[in-house]
């Protein structure tokens, strides 16, 4: 299957790159969405996504000989590329926090929950969730980025080791660090002794 | 199992990477430390709000905005390269088509025109009746009677059989007239010819191609020019 998904994005990829319109808009309707969401996640920023997005779109249209087959598919790649662009952003803004997709009108997110909840819960699972969104976007980078592709893209560590370049091994202790710098953040080491002793008691 | 062993072997608990009796060991270990059982529950718990955080953006995807101007760049960037692709082809069709021009015109010169004119710069001139030295590859008046002896295609011009006049501007034959004028032989030099002096004074016939501005343009000199001169 994903032998034919490589084969797919190839074919699709030379067709692009002699000029065929519609197979470059079905690569980029087939792998957008995903680096968009791992743009989104690291930056914290719906609009540096797109930047990112484009940024790495723009580089297939133009560039398409940079993508070598042998090296690996082309997902991974794009992702490489956005890593790139990622990383580039992060250090010209080091924080950016507006990451509220679910403050854009027309976009509400869970509308059956709400409904099911009443609004006491849906505030204070609200405020968990911008606590733990801000939580991640405050890890340094290469934290963040083990946390994003391994809790939130659900990649394999192989993968995420595929993404980023790196051996498996990092990767593990990376979300390592990343897990505990998470739980320290969101406080949650404070309540470790309490509950420690309660199941001594 | 230590705390640091459970530390590492915490991450795949719960996924099927991990080894069945790693994963009896940390179970074990989580009943036997209530630290790492807290640890554990907290890092359960962060899962949960991070699933939640990750199920909020799964649908998340670029604005159709994007798309449309990545697929202006895109034919931009192709229409460009078509143009440049059809540029070049044209320029060279046109170089290959210049030089097919070329090429046939020079042949048509070689085969047609070269050969007679070089044949007859090789012939010997024929003495010239009037005494006009004239360097120009145009046939003299009495030509026709020589090619025909030597057997030489006279190559044929815009003229005729006149001969060209010097710095005189050729205009198209029906253009011109034709005039015959009787005149002393010494009188050609003031057309720019030259003249053998001995026979300076000796009246002859010549015809003169006139063009609309009243210029002679070209001299030819008729058989009985010849008579009279001799």
């Amino acid at each position: 299957m994903q032998l034919d998904s490589q084969e797919r994005d190839d074919v699709l990829l030379k067709r692009s790159a002699k000029g065929d319109e519609r197979a470059f808009t079905d690569l980029y309707r087939r792998h957008q969405a995903a680096i968009y969401r791992y743009a989104l996640r690291m930056t914290g920023s719906s609009w540096a996504a797109e930047e990112i997005v484009q940024d790495v779109f723009m580089m297939l249209v133009r560039e398409p000989k940079k993508y070598d087959p042998s090296r690996g598919t082309l997902g991974a790649f794009l992702y490489g590329v956005a890593r790139n662009r990622i990383m580039k952003h992060l250090e010209r803004t080091p924080r950016d926090f507006s990451l509220d997709e679910s403050g854009e009108p027309g976009r509400e997110t869970y509308p059956q929950l709400r409904e099911q909840m009443t609004p006491g819960h849906w505030a204070e699972l609200r405020e968990r969730r911008d606590q733990v969104r801000s939580a991640v976007l405050e890890l340094p980078p290469e934290f963040r980025e083990a946390v994003v592709l391994c809790e939130l893209e659900e990649m394999s560590y192989e993968e995420a080791a595929r993404a980023l370049e790196c051996p498996v091994g990092t990767i593990r202790s990376r979300l390592h660090r990343g897990r505990a710098l998470l739980l320290a953040k969101l406080e949650m080491l404070r309540e470790v002794p309490k509950r420690a002793n309660a199941g001594r008691g | 199992m230590t705390c640091e062993e459970f530390a590492t072997a915490e991450l795949d608990l719960g996924s099927s990477g991990i080894d069945a009796q790693l994963e009896i060991a940390a179970r074990e270990h989580l009943r036997e430390c209530p630290h790492c059982a807290a640890l554990h529950e907290n890092w359960l718990s962060l899962r949960e709000d991070l699933r939640v955080l990750a199920v909020e953006t799964a649908e998340a995807e670029a604005s159709p905005r994007i798309e449309m101007r990545l697929r202006q760049e895109f034919r931009t960037k192709h229409k460009t390269v078509r143009t440049h692709r059809a540029a070049l082809v044209l320029g060279w069709g046109l170089a290959a088509a210049a030089a097919v021009v070329l090429g046939i015109g020079w042949a048509d010169w070689y085969f047609h025109k070269g050969p007679s004119v070089a044949k007859q710069t090789q012939t010997n001139p024929a003495p010239n009746p009037a005494g006009i030295h004239n360097a120009s590859p145009v046939p003299q008046a009495n030509a026709p009677a020589q090619s025909e002896s030597n057997d030489v295609i006279v190559a044929s011009n815009n003229y005729g059989e006149f001969t060209p006049l010097p710095d005189s501007i050729p205009t198209a034959p029906e253009d011109a007239t034709v005039v015959r004028v009787q005149m002393q032989r010494g009188a050609l030099s003031a057309l720019g010819l030259t003249v053998n002096e001995e026979h300076a004074a000796d009246l002859i016939q010549v015809d003169l191609l006139v063009g609309d501005d009243g210029v002679p343009q070209a001299i030819r000199l008729p058989q009985t020019s010849t008579s009279v001169s001799n």
